[in-house]
């Protein structure tokens, strides 16, 4: 049937199987049936920008499979759903603070706090907020201004903590964000609001939407992989969990893979002891033989898929070694990330893997560091979590710059909330607590259409309300999305009778401000 | 669109309009625009001023609906995106709109919502089946429809593909090679269903139909947030194999699960089913707001509710009336709030079971328990037969004027703050002769009505402040009395410790805290009248006197919790605290620099001249509301406080008596839940009628203030103008206090509670559902918000379907009865439907989970209403509509295809062929299990840790979580049945997880197939996987003779069920030599083969061997036809 000259909806377009399409193209679209599901794509929802890319553009130049093809009405190149219009960037690092950075001891400089050390809050500031079950009964909520001094950085002379010495460096390569703000006020709500879009479990994350938008740029490895890092017996760590990388309703083929440190990078990817490479080989051959005569037999596609995703596992098993195997860096490498990145699991060595990942084609890396949850001891643990992540941080800009990686690479720095510029418990002159605080916090961007050299937002002489430029997590997903070419609202899949987004229902906007 | 027949409304015209025109257009009122509503006629044919109309019945081109999506100028094109964006609709929807309302626009209910009926099977010419006979009404309504699409049904599969097909289904499990030879042989026409009899009485039918209700009923074996610790409620999962093997007809399974503690049972088995509402995720995060979790927990059991047993997604109007279906808002909270109403704390105090539990008597003491239990279960209907005439009752109790309540005297009652305002900005004061009539409260609002006592309640956040003025000004040498109604805070990780804080006070503490007041110290309540003394009140004492420590409260738990649990029986898989010895140095350092010592402030050593009382036990820490009340005679002696609780004396001992005629009086002003308005108010606490005497209430009038005094009040109305709540008040007081046969069957059930505990001793303890005994009711919230209480609704069933039964109270009884009663249109459809979605991989409506209005419309909509009709006809039997299923023609059929079937059918929807695709993860290394002789047939009991990567677990856990290290155990919990294998949410088992198998946070009834790389990495490298293919090696190795062919013949049989075709036993043959090449070159590597997994292999066999058939029987493991049900 004609599409509607006005129609840009694909997400009603038939299945494949049901086009009125040369039949070998429909066997082709069978023979890659696995590859379709790796990649991220499904036959019906984003079927012609799938089968375009899979075909090498034939499919939408209509010039090698004669007149009829031409004349069904395929939509343009223009029409195609995603992306949207020209992307920034092309791929995502997005480094998540679990827990919660303390905004006032890293990036939101409050000098005029010191003159009101042990002074209350005023309440005018603080409202009618309700506060987390910790400091809810709290009788006083005194003041501790940051333990650390601020120096300026850079051409733009940003103000950075003495906390991030090597962050500051690379501030004038920044979008930073002082007016993040939330809903949730405690960790599981609100890592699963940043994430994906939602404070309840059962919606996709950020990384899933892209998968399942975007599709793979690679053959060989998993279009959205998740690093964790190892724990440092000083944190407190709140629990991540692996839902903040399912798929939720979307298909499970777009749920984030692990890219471990410990054991096997992917799991179950090493073959098992006494098995090595030619017997794999030669037991995959004898597997596909055998399933190549199943299909001949009954004539199932599946099948053929099932001949696909064995290879595509095979060649993963290559591909994923290759990628762990550091030792062809150069010595620059270890010059810029430290000695730290040689450490499996640790953060930096997880952001070196993230610049490797980016180099592969690899569509979304998300490294998870945990640890950020103070609600007491702020002085003696912060600065060791600080210290694992300022340095890798600032390699893994500065390295992507220098591959000319950062022109299409958007790296993310978020937590799920900030803290109170009150102290948790005892304030004494040396040492403070701060519990959640979803009013304001701070996060960056920097990469790929982001406007960089800018700090955005405003909060109070306080550091707790925003007085300027709001940014809620919606409008910060938003912005993420555009970056990387996808017009937020037009994301979507039909779920329970809606359109589900990662925005959610309640419109969310693109923060212009931060685009470059 | 076939020529000459007419269009049905629902299959083909309402999915057009709600997927173009709902979201604006349809019943949520908030997005309706142009107030057009397009989903119900008699809104869409209504004039609109200065509006064309939408739809002309009968003229499309008057209608203006028509003229809009056909519009050429964009602006006015529709349908447009929330965005205002055209969205243009496909031609041949419009040419189907137009067509319909040429045809007269005639609107229908939503199918799903209309009873469904019986319809006569299709007659069936026998050709259409070219030997394909129909053999059940199935296979009518399927070739009818084939017939109309013009295909033709496939042959009858080859009877090994049969009996494979078919012991998978129904019992997740492959035939034997002695079965597939025994039915290959069986040449009766019975055969077949003699097989499928024979396997539908195996328990392992039971298991294998228990591992799909597990993902519907959200089962899992951690508590899904935080610290995710473990949850055993494994014998609910007992239970579900019970059932299913049993042949529990599904309206009753149903209704336990819903409503099981409401049941009259015969045993345990109703009350361990009601663990269902109790599955879903739960918390005991520190910060975690106990309201909100509240809302949340109620609103998940509603949600799993919707898509289980209606297959609706109510979800969605949570924020707001649903946007397609006719599920309001109103609809969904009153939902909720028949899961709101259990005996529960919404914390789970990090706990594996948490209250209300039941304990399993352990298997000798089964049958006596039994006899109590039923005995219990029968005077509990009986009570519940008395309470249901409670509105006879009481009006007969009232108009016989015998033992009526009396109030108790209003004399010099100075303040009663009855706290019902429900909002506003000051509180009422309701005594007679009010020395003030109303206090402001400050500008902290508290919480209003957030749960209900004798009216909805009042709830102090941190910050509010309630001054009550000189009211309580009074002497040492005058008598007064005060308190009221309390309900002490319920938080995560509270104790008595927490518990403290002032109740009510007027003491000034710049003036050495003279005043009075009554508070909690640690649990211990406190009644205070000083002329001064130091800040803590403390009377200090010499050194070698020492304080008595305050004694621990025992956790006061109510049946069905066992009143004799220990901590240890509450937190038996607690991880054991590190020694110091195994700490790193960096842990030990992190500790001691945790925190410094603040200054000891100096000691106030002003002498205490005061009269202290305090009782001598804590109160318990279970969240109940209590009437708290003191009466002091004016004696200045401690021996004239009385300290009350529920209007009985409690125990108490002198702390001090040194007051005597002293003065008390102070200017500060009475305080409500603090003693000085800088001090932390008693926290989160609740209140209701709260009243000062200016005199020494008496013991008789203080055992009438609880209830008595307020249930004559209502009294004194007539009772048609009694609320809800009134109704409920004086009907719990009539039942406690009057009724002569309530009281006599609850005090013969407390026996038989006390002999119950005593029988369950040393059993174990599972989640149940307990109902209390208040209205269930909720609020409507305000986008979802759990502040945002607007309408308080009572618990009920949708408006849009059939009502609950009346003369009934509504609670999960209710609701139990009304999900199978016979008027529900959806209960039967979508238990039917889902079955049918096991057995054939799709549901005749593909949404298992949605038959709302933008759900899937059934691919043969009048085979789904049979089956449904059939379904409750014969009894609600499960067994029956499996067989009905596996004895279809249509179930029967070879799976073999041809493109165009794939073109024309890819879903199989149709079913032109047998069902065909690749079995779920856990039938999968269940099938590796078996096939390789490993499998251990043992059923039910608690969930077993086989085989995990490392670190899985570790990775994502915190520390002092109960599931932060995975131990895998050893011997036969490695080679259980899948549906064992313990349920982490937040961390799945990564083997399971790579096969779609959902995590159950969230309620799932329907998997996704996806194929993965990752999938292919589990066959063939899973420590489970390897292991298992050697053993099959060694099983054909010792069973299939000494040839290759024959071992290669046994694999194929035990896996495929046939000897392998030539073709495939070429490749495989060529792949033994070529493997056994390799080993004998590399005896090494066959070693290491060998060594994978925990059972040792066989020595007898030589190592090059064995692994070259290790690796054929992983070759034959990952084949797709292995895969493949």
């Amino acid at each position: 049937m004609k599409q509607h000259p006005l129609c840009t909806d694909t997400e009603q377009a038939s299945h494949v199987m049901d086009m009125a399409i040369p039949a070998e193209m429909k066997r082709e679209w069978a023979t890659l049936q696995t590859r379709r599901h790796f990649l991220g794509r499904s036959g019906k929802v984003l079927g012609w920008a799938a089968m375009a890319s899979l075909l090498g553009g034939r499919a939408l130049k209509g010039d090698t499979h004669g007149p009829a093809y031409g004349q069904q009405g395929a939509p343009g190149a223009d029409q195609l759903k995603l992306p949207q219009f020209a992307p920034k960037a092309k791929r995502a690092i997005y480094l998540f603070m679990s827990g919660g950075p303390s905004q006032v001891d890293l990036w939101d400089y409050k000098p005029g706090l010191a003159a009101l050390y042990d002074k209350d809050i005023p309440d005018s500031v603080r409202g009618a907020q309700q506060l987390t079950g910790m400091t809810a009964g709290q009788a006083r909520f005194p003041i501790a201004p940051s333990h650390w001094a601020f120096k300026r950085y850079g051409q733009t002379g940003t103000f950075v903590s003495d906390l991030l010495p090597y962050t500051g460096r690379i501030a004038d390569d920044l979008a930073i964000i002082k007016s993040t703000n939330t809903e949730a006020i405690n960790h599981e709500p609100a890592i699963m609001l940043m994430n994906t879009g939602n404070m309840n479990a059962g919606k996709p994350c950020l990384g899933s939407w892209l998968a399942y938008g975007l599709g793979s740029m690679n053959d060989n490895l998993p279009t959205f992989m998740v690093l964790q890092t190892k724990l440092n017996t000083h944190e407190n760590n709140q629990p991540v969990s692996s839902r903040l990388w399912s798929s939720g309703f979307l298909s499970s083929e777009y749920a984030g893979v692990g890219l471990r440190s410990a054991g096997d990078p992917v799991l179950y990817l090493t073959d098992p002891d006494g098995v090595d490479r030619e017997v794999r080989r030669n037991m995959l051959d004898a597997v596909n033989e055998i399933n190549r005569q199943t299909y001949r037999e009954l004539g199932d596609p599946e099948t053929n898929a099932r001949i696909s995703q064995y290879e595509m596992a095979y060649r993963m098993q290559t591909s994923v070694p290759e990628l762990a195997d550091l030792s062809k860096e150069p010595k620059s490498t270890w010059d810029l990330y430290g000695p730290d990145a040689k450490e499996p699991g640790t953060f930096a060595y997880n952001c070196l893997m993230a610049r490797r990942l980016a180099e592969r084609g690899v569509r979304f890396t998300q490294i998870y560091k945990r640890g950020w949850d103070m609600h007491d001891n702020v002085t003696v643990t912060l600065p060791i979590i600080c210290g694992e992540v300022d340095r890798a941080c600032y390699a893994l800009v500065t390295d992507l710059k220098q591959r000319g990686l950062l022109d299409d690479t958007l790296v993310v720095w978020a937590g799920e909330f900030g803290r109170t510029v009150y102290s948790q418990g005892g304030l004494t002159p040396d040492n403070y607590g701060r519990d959640h605080h979803p009013r304001c916090y701070t996060t960056w961007m920097t990469g790929g259409g982001v406007r960089t050299g800018i700090t955005y937002g405003e909060t109070d002489e306080y550091s707790y309300n925003v007085v300027k430029d709001p940014v809620t997590v919606r409008d910060f997903n938003a912005t993420l999305l555009h970056c990387l070419g996808i017009d937020h609202n037009k994301l979507s899949y039909n779920f329970q009778g809606l359109d589900q987004k990662l925005t959610g229902p309640t419109p969310a906007s693109v923060v212009q401000g931060l685009l470059a | 669109m076939a020529k000459g027949a007419k269009l049905d409304f629902n299959q083909d015209v309402q999915p057009i309009l709600a997927a173009n025109c709902f979201a604006c257009h349809g019943p949520d009122p908030e997005m309706r625009k142009a107030g057009l509503r397009l989903d119900l006629g008699e809104s869409a044919f209504k004039k609109r001023p200065g509006h064309p109309d939408a739809i002309v019945p009968g003229h499309p081109e008057q209608s203006e609906l028509i003229k809009r999506i056909e519009s050429t100028d964009s602006h006015h094109l529709m349908p447009q995106s929330p965005q205002g964006e055209a969205k243009p609709m496909k031609a041949a929807d419009i040419a189907v709109l137009k067509e319909w309302i040429k045809e007269g626009a005639v609107y229908r209910p939503h199918w799903a919502f209309d009873k469904p009926v019986k319809a006569q099977a299709p007659a069936i010419a026998e050709a259409a089946g070219r030997g394909n006979r129909p053999n059940n009404p199935i296979d009518a309504f399927i070739l009818a429809r084939l017939n109309k699409e013009g295909l033709k049904p496939s042959p009858e599969a080859d009877k090994a593909t049969l009996i494979r097909r078919v012991t998978l289904d129904l019992t997740g499990l492959l035939p034997t090679p002695v079965e597939v030879w025994a039915f290959e042989n069986d040449k009766s026409p019975q055969a077949y269903e003699h097989l499928v009899d024979g396997l539908l009485a195996r328990p392992s039918y039971g298991e294998d139909r228990a591992r799909y209700w597990l993902d519907y009923a959200r089962y899992a074996d951690t508590y899904g947030l935080h610290y995710d610790n473990s949850r055993d409620i494994w014998p609910y999962r007992d239970y579900v194999i019970r059932s299913f093997n049993t042949n529990k007809p599904f309206d009753q399974f149903a209704m336990e699960q819903i409503a099981g503690d409401l049941m009259p049972a015969k045993n345990l088995d109703p009350l361990i089913a009601s663990g269902y509402v109790r599955l879903g995720v739960s918390s005991n995060e520190g910060g975690t707001i106990p309201e909100e979790l509240r809302v949340n927990i109620a609103r998940e059991r509603a949600e799993a509710y919707g898509a289980t047993f209606m297959g609706l997604t109510v979800g969605c109007a949570v924020c707001h009336d649903h946007k397609y279906d006719p599920t309001s808002q109103k609809d969904f909270y009153a939902l909720t709030a028949f899961f709101n109403n259990i005996q529960e704390k919404p914390f789970n105090n990090d706990r594996p079971v948490w209250e209300p539990m039941a304990r399993i008597p352990r298997p000798e003491n089964q049958d006596s328990y039994n006899r109590v239990w039923a005995r219990r279960s029968e005077l509990a209907q009986r009570v519940r037969a008395v309470r249901l005439q409670e509105r006879d009752l009481v009006g007969k109790w009232l108009a016989s004027r015998q033992s009526l309540p009396q109030g108790v005297s209003p004399d010099k009652l100075l303040l009663r703050l009855r706290l019902d305002e429900g909002g506003g900005d000051v509180l009422k004061n309701s005594a007679p002769h009010p020395q003030q009539a109303s206090f402001p409260i400050g500008k902290s609002k508290p919480q209003w009505g957030e749960t209900t006592w004798l009216w909805p309640d009042f709830r102090m956040e941190t910050s509010t402040r309630i001054q009550l003025g000189q009211t309580g000004d009074f002497e040492a040498g005058q008598g007064f009395s005060s308190g009221g109604w309390f309900m002490m805070r319920s938080a995560p990780n509270y104790s008595t410790y927490n518990e403290s804080g002032s109740l009510l006070s007027k003491m000034d503490s710049t003036q050495h805290n003279r005043g009075w007041d009554i508070s909690l110290e640690h649990g211990i309540l406190y009644v205070d009248l000083v002329n001064e003394g130091p800040k803590e009140l403390v009377v200090h004492k010499s050194a070698d006197e020492k304080e008595p420590e305050p004694k621990k409260v025992k956790e006061a738990f109510q049946f069905p919790t066992p009143t004799d649990l220990t901590a240890k029986d509450l937190a038996p898989n607690k991880p054991k605290p590190k020694k110091e010895a195994e700490k790193k140095p960096e842990e030990k350092k992190a500790k001691k620099d945790d925190k410094p010592a603040e200054p000891k402030p100096p000691l106030d050593t002003t002498p205490l001249v005061a009269i202290r009382v305090s009782a001598l036990d804590p109160l318990p820490l279970d969240g109940k509301w209590r009437h708290i009340f003191f009466t002091y005679d004016g004696s200045g002696k401690a021996a004239g406080v009385r300290l009350y609780v529920n209007g009985a004396p409690v125990a108490t001992r002198v702390m001090s008596d040194t007051l005597g005629q002293a003065t008390i009086k102070t200017q500060v002003p009475m305080l409500l839940g603090m003693r000085s308005p800088q001090e932390n108010p008693a926290r989160e606490t609740r209140y209701q009628d709260i009243r000062f005497y200016g005199r020494a209430v008496t013991a008789e009038e203080t055992r009438r203030l609880p209830f008595e005094d307020y249930v004559a009040e209502v009294a004194g109305k007539p009772a048609g103008q009694w609320s809800d709540d009134e109704w409920h008040v004086v009907s719990q007081f009539y039942f406690d206090s009057i009724d002569k046969e309530a009281r006599d069957l609850e005090q013969q059930i407390a026996g038989l509670d006390a002999q119950l505990d005593k029988l369950s001793e040393g059993g174990d303890l599972t989640m149940v559902s307990w109902e209390r005994p208040s209205i269930a009711y909720a609020h409507v919230l305000t986008r979802g918000i759990y502040t945002a209480r607007t309408e308080r609704v009572e618990a009920n069933t949708p408006h849009f379907l059939p009502p609950l039964p009346a003369g009934m109270p509504h609670d999960r009884l209710a609701l139990a009865k009304w999900t199978v009663s016979a008027d529900n249109p959806l209960t039967a459809r979508v238990t039917v439907n889902r079955m049918w979605s096991e057995v054939f991989g799709a549901g005749l409506v593909e949404t298992t989970e949605d038959f709302g209005i933008m759900g899937q419309r059934p691919s043969n909509p009048e085979l789904l209403d049979w089956l449904a009709v059939e379904f409750s006809e014969s009894g609600w039997n499960i067994k029956h509509m499996y067989k009905l299923m596996v004895m279809s023609a249509a179930y029967r059929q070879s799976a073999k295809t041809t493109p165009q079937l794939v073109v024309k059918d890819p879903k199989n929807l149709l079913l032109a062929r047998g069902p065909r695709f690749r079995m779920d993860g856990e039938t999968l290394r269940d099938v590796a299990l078996q096939s390789s002789g490993l499998l251990v047939a043992k059923i039910g009991g608690p969930s077993v840790k086989p085989y995990q990567p490392p670190s899985v677990w570790e990775q994502v856990g915190i520390g002092g979580s109960d599931t932060l290290v995975y131990e895998q155990q050893k011997g036969d919990a490695l080679y259980r049945r899948s549906m064992y294998t313990y349920w982490k949410r937040m961390a799945m088992m990564p083997d399971m997880d790579a096969f779609d198998a959902p995590m159950r946070d969230v309620v799932c009834t329907r998997r996704q197939r996806t194929d993965t790389p990752l999938q292919a990495l589990v066959t063939m490298n899973d420590v489970q996987w390897v292991e298992a293919a050697r053993a099959l090696a060694q099983r054909v190795i010792k069973e299939g003779g000494k040839q290759p062919e024959q071992r290669i013949d046994l694999m194929s049989e035990i896996l495929l069920a046939h000897d392998p075709p030539p073709q495939m036993a070429a490749v495989l043959e060529g792949s033994i030599a070529q493997m056994e090449k390799h080993y004998a070159a590399d005896p090494k590597d066959a070693a290491r083969l060998l060594d994978v997994g925990e059972k040792k292999s066989d020595a007898a066999i030589p190592a090059p061997e064995l692994a070259a058939w290790t690796m054929v029987a992983s070759e034959m493991l990952n084949l797709d036809e292995t895969l493949n049900k």
